[in-house]
């Protein structure tokens, strides 16, 4: 009887403290050994390496990116569900609601504001990571997958920005998702289908918004979160952030043979661990060529804390900047969608205005044929560029050719978008801004 | 790095804390602790006393659903002293809002009784503006994409200044007194009647239709123009409709200030049904044609019927025709001088016109006025009637009173008119054009008039002298150069090509390649670049002027061009005569079987 009684008793003083085990199964470690445990046993951090190079951790390197455009996607997940309980996907509702989120909706402007810009932002930060990656070389071996899927997440964001776009339902997004749509409808065979397809009607109308309000707060956010998750997966098992091969490495024989051939054996593996305190047994165990176990420089610092806080400065420099930019700058909001009064000239989304601009010399060349090349050779550029050199670096000696390339093709793109913004008037005319 | 982090945590922290603070500080909240403050003082009775000193500032709201779609008004949360008729001298927000027996609230017992209580219709029914907004800008309507701005005190950012200040005033809410009080001679909304009065007196359901009032196509339907339309766009509309719509056929209407405030306060109180009728008596309304006499019209006028003449007068004086029109010492300044009507014109004539106004002149933009037959009798009698010739005058005067109304003081085409004619007026000091056509041929144009256009046959009203003096007169005044002598141009009288359906089809070929630039595909002088050239290009489908336009005169504008106006010579672009003359087939073949 009294052991029973003790027995509740022990169970139910030792119960905060058996779900708090449950929970986190180590104690808040004290130790880089017991953190590197902790980071491999929690969900959230597991996705770090245990350890990652100085040079991956170098702002320099990366200018934090890869890192911004993710958390600008987090934040317009979060602003963008919140906003979804006020918006309705009807053309006569939209955009009433839209003059309550200015004006009666509690926290309304921000939300929108943070949305909007943050979605031009993302769009912004996507383009620039892919260049950041080409100008350092990184997509090369083993890395070319990880560069086709940030292609995809670039096409991924455009199209979700240009989605977004026609919500609102003011003239704004009307006409541009006009003229965006148009551009979709010169793709040869497949072109009034596609448009058709995504419009569901012959005009922009009540079925398009329908269409754009669920690929935009379903399918494509569905689409990019995988990738996004793939993307980062990908990131850990090609060996990290690309960084220039080490010259201890060129200079000295491999210490094991065993490291550099293929792994026939996982217990082989286990054998050339030589320094077990930083190496963690089951990587040993993983097959294939990814593991880079005996190829780690010792030039790595532990991820946590210093990743950690990294990671976490650029989350709290990202927020920072779109709340400013949204204290200070509101949404653009035109006239209620007047079918009958197209704005002239009418113009797609800044993103889209390099190909509006192509378009208004061909067509199908400017915008089908040209961005589709465009696409191939992006998709194809890893396969084709195959030599080690200049990796890890930006705009290294070796890879001038490449880089010219490439620069050649942003500059282009920019100089279009930025004639389409500015130097575009009335029936697609060139005039002065200034 | 740490101190990195820090900085950047705190402007996380101090931006978040702005927004929070920002969404939960309003002004209606210290408007509250104001209105509170002043109460307590006023206040006599301790427990009024203890009540306002428990009140926290709250979110004050009626909903309202009796009147059209639920509304949330929120008005109250600062206008809080509404009703409170201690502070009927307070500044505002926090003003009591005015009695009025006019609007039907009664002195009670020492207390006013309001006929339309804040419980029951809320504020935004009457004064618009946006009930759920809790900002004054928002709240007032002051965002320039909101529809309804509060009437006659919110002016939007986009409205410019000098029609905003025709818009201020609360007479511009009659416009939604008359959502429910919707009859006719409501005392309340004097400026409503008025309106409703100008819409028919200045002749605007010609053209417009209202559903139950009017049934004019020419124009857009207006029957919901008040929910459409802000009150800046309905004014500016009025005084000058080319701003909004560049190519708007629609005159500008000679009106006061007071006459447009009321056209604009009628047209605002239009929202497609309104909340005294059910949804089966606003379908019924959209559904039956307008009754065929206006109201205002000289059927509505009490006392002795009128007949014939008279009666003509007074339908023509009344429906409007005068909006427009001249005559005597009345002028529209818009269409036509019709003092001489009853010398140029025949009874034929009138009828067709009144009938259809494009049955004659097929370019007119007179709406067809939709008047029971007998009217159109009375209206051609008066005008018949009056036979009385111009005054002998001199031909300087006769041309200032005669021609200078369409043809400009100067001769030069644009007289006051002349922007609502087409075709437009003949520009009389055009050297190359005048200068290059024979006397013969104006003598002809000002004795029996062109048919198909506005010109009317002076021949009817002045003898052969006057009119030899006063195209003599053109000459010297309007044309300034001296008149060559004509070459003889080798142009036969009559097509050589005989009409047959061969030779209109190569017309036709020849016209879509060569002419419709100009002329338009439809051959109805609208092609694309019409709108470039003045004088206009020629309707060719006007089958009043090209059936009465001998083929000699035809194949001459189009062998040699007419000088002065964008025709070009085709003689020289290598169309033969054979060509020319199945052109003219084609025109011809338009035309046929058309008056």
């Amino acid at each position: 009887m009294s052991n029973d009684t003790n027995s509740i008793w022990k169970t139910l003083v030792d119960l905060p403290a058996n779900v708090w085990k449950s929970i986190f199964r180590n104690p808040l470690p004290t130790s880089d050994r017991g953190r590197a445990a902790t980071s491999f046993t929690n969900f959230f951090l597991h996705i770090q390496p245990v350890r990652v190079s100085r040079h991956a951790l170098r702002p320099t390197y990366t200018l934090g990116l890869g890192l911004i455009s993710f958390f600008l996607f987090v934040i317009l997940t979060v602003t963008g569900i919140l906003l979804m309980f006020y918006y309705v996907p009807s053309s006569t509702q939209a955009y009433d609601r839209m003059l309550d989120l200015r004006s009666s909706v509690a926290f309304g402007v921000i939300l929108r504001n943070m949305h909007r810009w943050a979605a031009h932002a993302m769009v912004a930060t996507v383009f620039l990571h892919m260049c950041r990656v080409f100008f350092t070389g990184a997509y090369k071996a083993p890395r070319e997958f990880n560069w086709n899927i940030g292609v995809a997440l670039f096409l991924l964001t455009l199209f979700a920005s240009f989605t977004g776009y026609l919500l609102p339902w003011d003239q704004l997004a009307f006409w541009a998702i006009t003229v965006g749509t148009s551009i979709a409808g010169y793709a040869p065979l497949v072109g009034k289908e596609l448009r058709f397809l995504l419009l569901g009607d012959a005009n922009v109308g009540q079925e398009a918004l329908l269409r754009f309000y669920v690929l935009h707060v379903v399918v494509l956010p569905a689409a990019l979160s995988l990738l996004v998750a793939v993307h980062f997966w990908r990131i850990r098992k090609d060996g990290g952030l690309a960084r220039p091969e080490p010259v201890e490495q060129v200079l000295q024989p491999p210490q094991s043979p065993a490291a550099v051939e293929p792994l026939p054996e996982p217990v082989a593996s286990l054998a050339v661990d030589a320094a077990p305190v930083r190496r963690f047994t089951i990587q040993g165990l993983v097959r294939g060529p990814f593991v880079k176990v005996g190829k780690l420089e010792d030039d790595t610092v532990f991820s946590w804390p210093t990743l950690l806080i990294a990671e976490l400065f650029v989350l709290l420099l990202t927020i920072a900047g779109v709340l400013a930019v949204s204290w200070f700058f509101n949404a653009p909001l035109e006239q209620p969608v007047n079918v009958m009064h197209p704005p002239n000239p009418a113009k797609a989304p800044w993103y889209f205005l390099g190909l509006q601009e192509q378009v208004s010399y061909s067509a199908f060349w400017g915008g089908i044929g040209i961005p589709g090349i465009e696409l191939i050779l992006l998709l194809l550029v890893p396969y084709f560029d195959r030599g080690k050199q200049g990796v890890g670096r930006w705009f290294a000696r070796q890879r001038i050719l490449a880089n010219s390339v490439f620069l050649l093709f942003v500059i282009v793109n920019i100089v279009l978008i930025l004639i389409g913004t500015f130097f575009r008037g009335a029936n697609w005319q060139f005039v002065s801004p200034f | 790095m740490r101190l990195a982090l820090a900085v950047v945590s705190l402007v996380v922290l101090i931006g978040s804390g702005v927004v929070v603070y920002d969404q939960f500080h309003s002004r209606w909240e210290a408007n509250q602790k104001a209105y509170f403050n002043q109460a307590l003082e006023q206040a006599r009775t301790p427990a009024e006393r203890a009540s306002l000193e428990g009140r926290v500032p709250k979110i004050e709201q009626t909903i309202v659903n009796g009147f059209g779609e639920t509304r949330i008004d929120r008005c109250q949360s600062c206008h809080i002293a509404v009703d409170d008729p201690r502070f009927t001298s307070a500044k505002q927000p926090l003003r009591t809002h005015p009695y009025s027996v006019e609007m039907g609230d009664v002195f009670r017992n020492g207390r006013w009784e309001r006929r339309h209580k804040f419980t029951d219709f809320g504020c935004t029914s009457c004064h618009d503006g946006q009930g759920r907004g809790l900002e004054t800008a928002d709240a007032h309507g002051e965002d320039p994409f909101w529809p309804d701005p509060m009437l006659g005190y919110t002016m939007q950012a986009g409205w410019s200044k000098d029609t905003a200040a025709h818009l201020r005033g609360k007479e511009f809410m009659q416009a939604n007194c008359a959502q429910c009080h919707a009859e006719k001679g409501f005392a309340g909304t004097p400026l409503v009647a008025r309106g409703r009065d100008l819409f028919f007196k200045t002749g605007c359901y010609g053209c417009h239709r209202i559903d139950g009032l009017s049934s004019g196509t020419l124009g857009p339907d207006l029957s919901q123009v008040g929910k459409e339309r802000k009150l800046d766009y309905l004014w500016g509309h009025i005084v000058d409709p080319r701003v909004y719509t560049p190519a708007s056929i629609m005159p500008r209407f000679k009106l006061s200030n007071e006459d447009r405030k009321a056209l604009v306060i009628f047209l605002k109180s239009r929202r497609g049904g309104n909340l005294a009728q059910s949804s089966i008596e606003s379908f019924r309304l959209k559904a039956t044609a307008a009754t065929p006499i206006p109201e205002g019209g000289a059927a509505a006028h009490a006392g002795p019927a009128l007949t014939g003449a008279a009666h003509g007068e007074q339908l023509i004086n009344d429906l409007a025709c005068l909006s427009c029109h001249k005559l005597g010492e009345r002028d529209g300044g818009i269409s036509p001088d019709l003092s001489y009507e009853g010398l140029v014109r025949d009874h034929d004539w009138l009828i067709d016109h009144f009938r259809n106004p494009r049955s004659r002149i097929p370019d007119s933009n007179m709406p067809a006025f939709a008047l029971p037959e007998a009217d159109f009798e009375d209206m051609a009698t008066y005008l018949l009637s009056r036979t009385a010739p111009p005054a002998p005058m001199s031909p300087a005067e006769t041309f200032k009173n005669l021609c200078a109304r369409c043809h400009g003081e100067k001769g030069d085409g644009d007289g006051i008119n002349a922007i609502y004619l087409d075709p437009a007026p003949r520009d009389l000091t055009k050297a190359e054009f005048i200068n290059s056509k024979p006397q013969a041929r104006f003598l002809a144009s000002l004795t029996l008039g062109v048919p198909g256009t506005s010109m009317p046959p002076w021949g009817k009203a002045l003898d052969g002298e006057r009119i030899q003096t006063l195209l003599d007169y053109v000459g010297q005044a309007c044309v300034h150069e001296p008149r060559r002598q004509l070459k003889p141009r080798k142009v036969p009288e009559i097509n050589p090509v005989p009409m047959s359906a061969e030779s209109v089809g190569r017309g036709e070929t020849i016209f879509l390649a060569r002419c419709t630039g100009c002329h338009g595909r439809k051959a109805d002088g609208r092609g694309p670049n019409s709108l470039d050239i003045a004088p206009r290009p020629r309707n060719l489908r006007n089958s009043a002027f090209i059936n009465s336009t001998p083929d000699r005169r035809l194949f001459e504008s189009v062998m040699y061009g007419v000088e002065g106006t964008a025709m070009p010579s085709w003689m020289d672009y290598g169309l033969s005569q054979s060509d020319v003359g199945d052109i003219l087939n084609y025109i011809r073949s338009l035309n046929e079987n058309r008056k």
